[in-house]
């Protein structure tokens, strides 16, 4: 369970996230969506304690992150797995070294244990031969796979996806797709989708959260999303030139 | 393969350490794998002694100099010094503090002691000896050995200038010339025989004092200096005198050569060629000491450590 | 107050604070061997072995020149060719062992860690680090600043070695002083806490060179741009602390 109290954030003059609440329950696979720069990727690190809220607090697990020690802060981020927007992966690893990473060093499982769920996750996103190729040498799709599958090898309760989709062709976009799916439906994962495709979201979320400059402007399960009025969000919707409903 | 990181980063920290340990050693002048083991010796002065002054036995470095401290008891210098296990600091053993402070090289001289009692133990006490003020003795002595010396070159000079006049003037009654060139010899030999065993003395204790300059440098620098001026004007007197001598000598020779061929009753100076002699051994004496001081100051000046002082 | 405080006071003022915070931080991070163990000795085999050859190369040359410089300069003939030696081996030991050291690794070492760290701050990987639950301080930082302050008097005395060396070779061949009467001379004027005082500098100097790149690297902001200013700062930060503290050492230890 985690739950977002009407925070608010500036950069400087910038006033990103003002007075954003949201909750998302166990086991819920929420999307959010929103215009480039509205402060999707704000609100994720502010989920997992990467920002600090001017105002507002952060609840994971009903414990306020912003209010805890660095040391139980860490505790708290074991739980989670984060694909970054840009996939992060470590550039002084190969991708098998990536994906083993988390495992090496929150685990104690030995170097065979370590290559199989390293070898499960790398064929859970399509990329089983990429393992000693090094993330340079990899394009920005396959770079932002491996890093899924960096995200989600040690199991955790929580993903965070910050645009999983975005600069994959449509079939490996199902594929992902698919496995997000999976991981909700298998492991009861609680997902948090950061995304502007809205195919995506119309085939694996829950719910949607509708960030418009810088607020929580809407949010809705799919079928609300189908019978929205609100002009904003039909506008962003329909822009996706996917019609709603077919 | 998976240590290869450990064992390089292992091989490099335990060759710098082995690199920084025999280094230290080495100019510490320190055998290099020998073990050492460590003294003490006490003091009066400690003449500009420090931590890491090079300890030597008969000129060998041996070890080095831990540390110099005022002992809070006796008020008297302690120096910690260590040597190598091999050298033989057996009971009796000496210490005294050698070289010039002026110029930094200070040392710690040891004189074994009798190699057949026991040594000295860890840690023990050498006695330290401590040099009397010889170069403030010297610094007094010096222009009164200058000034001897002078006069008895000068006095020499003049003695020797009146013969000449004597021989160049040709009217003059040959015998009358002789009887005071006789006269003038016998006052050359008087006042040589006289003043030799002064300048013997002079030369003596210029000597000794040469000697016990290397071990008794004090810490008074500008005493040394000005003792090394007035040595370098004596030089430069004795050179100048060495000169008009020779030539003066030359003319001695002649004088006595022409009376011995030209006249066989001038008995006197060859009846008595001892006196001649006597007259050119003490000359030539000068002249060689004068000479070897001229061609090798070295010789003189290695003993005085005079190179160090440019 | 502070409103009107102008910038060129308040910004070194908080630079130094966020440093600090940094420091402590990585102090704190300290007891977590296990997170950093393994970067350790990458790190240590980086920053330390791997410059071996560059430091020594510098070093053989600077004492080779010091030897030359110093025979050119004593023209007087009756000065024995050991001071020479008596010259050349404390400048080498007190002096530019550390500071060539210093200076090498403040380009090669400091702009390189500021890279790195530059480029995974501005490509997330730190955030990555942080949002796994591991220290990134303790991860990124503690390792390299450990291996600067551990490996740094392993290179100086690589340098003094080689330079020390270097300047025999070099007087010798030259027929500048014979390799004796250098030793003779240096040992005549060998003071035991010379060496000691290299060792304490060239610590200094590692842990001032890792930090302050560590430091500028890890608050990379800007893109690659910004990674670009993060190195020069770096390399130019490092030189300057590094001459900062030989000043303040000399002052307090001399
Ligand atoms: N570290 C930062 N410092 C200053 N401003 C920032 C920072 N991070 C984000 N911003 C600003 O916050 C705003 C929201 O950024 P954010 O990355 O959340 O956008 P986004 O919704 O994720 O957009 P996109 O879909 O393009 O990723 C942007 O205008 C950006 O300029
Ligand atoms: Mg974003």
């Amino acid at each position: 369970m985690i739950s977002v109290q009407q925070i608010n954030k500036s950069f400087g003059q910038k006033h990103v996230l003002k007075d954003v609440s949201l909750d998302i329950p166990e086991g819920e696979t929420l999307a959010i969506i929103g215009r480039s720069g509205s402060g999707k990727s704000v609100l994720m690190k502010h989920i997992i304690g990467l920002m600090q809220p001017d105002s507002g607090r952060v609840f994971v697990d009903g414990v306020n992150i912003n209010d805890i020690s660095y040391a139980e802060l860490r505790r708290v981020r074991q739980h989670f797995g984060v694909l970054f927007q840009g996939g992060a992966l470590f550039d002084s690893m190969n991708s098998f070294e990536n994906v083993a990473f988390p495992l090496r060093t929150f685990t104690s499982m030995n170097e065979s244990e370590v290559r199989n769920v390293v070898q499960e996750c790398l064929s859970m996103v399509e990329l089983e031969d990429v393992g000693l190729k090094m993330p340079s040498e990899l394009s920005g799709g396959m770079q932002k796979r491996v890093a899924l599958a960096r995200a989600v090898a040690l199991r955790p309760r929580y993903i965070l996806y910050d645009e999983p989709t975005s600069g994959l062709d449509p079939e490996t976009s199902n594929t992902i797709d698919e496995l997000i799916k999976n991981l909700a439906n298998q492991l009861n994962v609680t997902s948090i989708v950061v995304t502007h495709d809205m195919h995506s979201v119309l085939n694996i979320a829950d719910r949607a959260a509708f960030i418009y400059e810088g607020r929580m402007h809407w949010t809705g399960t799919m079928d609300e999303l189908h019978k929205s009025k609100d002009e904003i969000l039909t506008a962003f919707v329909t822009a996706n030139e996917y019609k709603i409903g077919v | 393969m998976k240590y290869s990181n450990e064992i390089k980063v292992g091989v490099t920290i335990i060759l710098a350490t082995v690199v920084f340990i025999l280094g230290v050693r080495y100019f510490e002048d320190l055998p290099l794998f020998n073990s050492t083991y460590g003294l003490t010796a006490e003091f009066d002065n400690a003449g500009g002694l420090i931590a890491g002054n090079i300890v030597r036995v008969n000129g060998v470095a041996v070890g080095s100099v831990n540390a110099v401290y005022i002992s809070e008891e006796s008020g008297k210098v302690i120096v910690d010094f260590h040597v190598d296990k091999n050298i033989p600091v057996t009971e009796g053993s000496e210490a005294v503090v050698a070289g010039f402070d002026a110029l930094g090289v200070v040392r710690l001289e040891l004189k074994l002691g009798d190699p057949n009692v026991p040594r000295i133990p860890e840690g023990g006490l050498v006695s330290g000896l401590n040099p009397g003020d010889l170069i403030g003795q010297m610094t007094e002595r010096a222009p009164e050995m200058m000034d001897g010396a002078d006069r008895v070159l000068g006095q020499l000079e003049g003695v020797l200038a009146e013969a000449n006049t004597m021989l160049a003037s040709p009217e003059s009654d040959f015998r009358q010339t002789l009887r005071a060139v006789q006269g003038s010899v016998d006052e050359v030999e008087t006042l040589l025989s006289e003043e030799r065993e002064r300048i013997s003395d002079i030369l003596g204790n210029v000597d000794r004092l040469t000697a016990d300059l290397d071990t008794a440098a004090g810490e008074d620098g500008e005493a040394v200096t000005a003792l090394m001026d007035r040595l370098n004007t004596m030089m430069t007197t004795l050179d100048a005198d060495l000169e008009s001598y020779s030539a003066t000598n030359e003319q001695l020779q002649e004088i006595l050569r022409k009376l011995n061929d030209g006249d066989g009753t001038l008995g006197m100076l060859i009846n008595d060629p001892s006196m001649y002699h006597r007259l050119d051994s003490t000359l030539t004496g000068i002249n060689a000491l004068v000479a070897d001081f001229q061609n090798n100051p070295e010789k003189y000046l290695k003993e005085m450590k005079l190179v160090d002082l440019f | 107050m502070l409103r009107n405080t102008p910038a060129f006071i308040l910004n070194p003022l908080q630079a130094l604070g966020r440093y600090s915070q940094l420091l402590f931080h990585a102090f704190g991070a300290i007891p977590e061997f296990g997170t950093y163990r393994k970067n350790l000795w990458e790190q240590m085999v980086r920053i330390g072995v791997e410059s071996l050859p560059i430091v020594m190369m510098a070093a053989a040359f600077s004492g080779a020149v010091t030897t030359v410089q110093t025979s050119y300069q004593l023209v007087f003939p009756l000065i024995p060719k050991g001071i020479i030696g008596a010259i050349v081996v404390p400048s080498m030991i007190l002096e530019l062992g550390a500071v060539v050291t210093g200076f090498i690794l403040a380009g090669r070492v400091g702009a390189r860690i500021a890279a790195e760290l530059g480029t995974m701050r501005v490509t997330e990987q730190i955030d990555a680090l942080e949002a796994m639950g591991l220290n990134s301080i303790g991860y990124l930082i503690v390792p390299r600043v450990v291996a600067g302050i551990v490996m740094f008097p392993v290179l100086y005395v690589a340098a003094c070695f080689v330079g020390i060396g270097g300047g025999m070779l070099v007087g010798d061949l030259g027929g500048f002083v014979p390799i004796g009467e250098f030793v003779d001379g240096a040992r005549e004027f060998f003071q035991p806490f010379d060496p000691l005082f290299g060792v304490i500098k060239s610590l200094v100097f590692g842990f001032t060179i890792t930090s302050i790149s560590c430091f500028k690297g890890y608050y990379t902001k800007g893109g690659a741009e910004g990674v670009g200013r993060a190195t020069t700062q770096a390399a130019v930060a490092s030189c300057v602390f590094l001459l900062l503290a030989d000043l303040v050492l000399a002052v307090i230890l001399l």
